[in-house]
């Protein structure tokens, strides 16, 4: 990990990221500008004033196919910067530690870390039809302090993640610590 | 005093020739080359966060090979049109 340096003793138990359908969901808007100029035409025509100018697309002509490998380029690679983004969100539960890896943009990336002798509550919330049927899920952690309070947003089998929490939280010792 | 024929001032369109014969053909090149260098920058910090952050991930190489060739379709798609269509 580049991000932190593993302590003594300290190995990485799971690497968790945002569910693939969640994914796939944000691609949609790209999916639709992709086949927007396919559908062009079609949409055009729905509009009398300016029927006519859908006619005259034509993708097999030079400059029709440059408009069209242009606006495809640009979607692809937006599209490929938001997998990158998907990709490089991460949550890596250790045996002491949860560690929240954001991406936010290029170049602004936030690590956080909550270390498990400091949990007090691990909560996990399932809302909606398909997060159901999915097992899609939140999940919220809370310390000690209350400061420092980890949210993991749209994660696959969120019970199963809390269980796996749970068991590497240490037993209280009786003084709160 | 002599009489000479009167001539036309110079038109001021004329004066603006250079910038009217701009093409179509030219404008879409012209784009072509900043799409192309947005698209290198773009996909110039894309990768390196994935070289950077990706923890040595198997998915790394894959996922920006996959980037270039669908790139590259797509940019001789534009140049070229003889793919696809």
């Amino acid at each position: 990990m580049k991000e932190f340096e593993l302590e003594r003793g300290e190995h990485v138990i799971k690497q968790v990221r945002k569910h693939w359908f969640l994914f796939l969901i944000e691609l949609l808007p790209y999916a639709i500008l992709a086949l927007l100029p396919f559908s062009l035409p079609a949409l055009l025509s729905f509009i009398p004033a300016i029927t006519n100018y859908g006619i005259n697309i034509d993708f097999s002509a030079p400059i029709g196919r440059a408009l069209l490998g242009i606006w495809l380029l640009l979607v692809w690679t937006v599209a490929w910067g938001a997998f990158t983004k998907y990709f490089l969100n991460v949550w890596v539960l250790t045996n002491s530690r949860i560690v929240d890896i954001e991406q936010v943009n290029f170049f602004n990336r936030e690590v956080s870390s909550l270390f498990l002798n400091r949990v007090q509550d691990v909560t996990t919330t399932i809302n909606g039809i398909i997060p159901s049927l999915l097992d899609i899920g939140d999940i919220n952690v809370q310390s000690a302090g209350a400061v420092n309070e980890f949210h993991m947003r749209g994660i696959p089998i969120p019970n199963r993640m809390r269980d796996l929490i749970l068991k590497y939280v240490p037993e209280n010792d009786g003084n709160g610590t | 005093m002599t009489q000479e024929p009167l001539h036309l001032f110079q038109s001021p369109s004329e004066l603006f020739d250079g910038f009217t014969t701009i093409s179509t053909a030219s404008i879409v090149s012209y784009s072509l080359y900043v799409v192309f260098a947005i698209w290198a920058i773009y996909s110039a910090v894309a990768t390196y966060h994935w070289l950077k952050y990706s923890h040595a991930s198997s998915i790394a190489f894959p996922a920006i090979g996959i980037h270039l060739l669908v790139s590259f379709a797509l940019i001789a798609l534009a140049l070229s049109g003889n793919l696809f269509l």
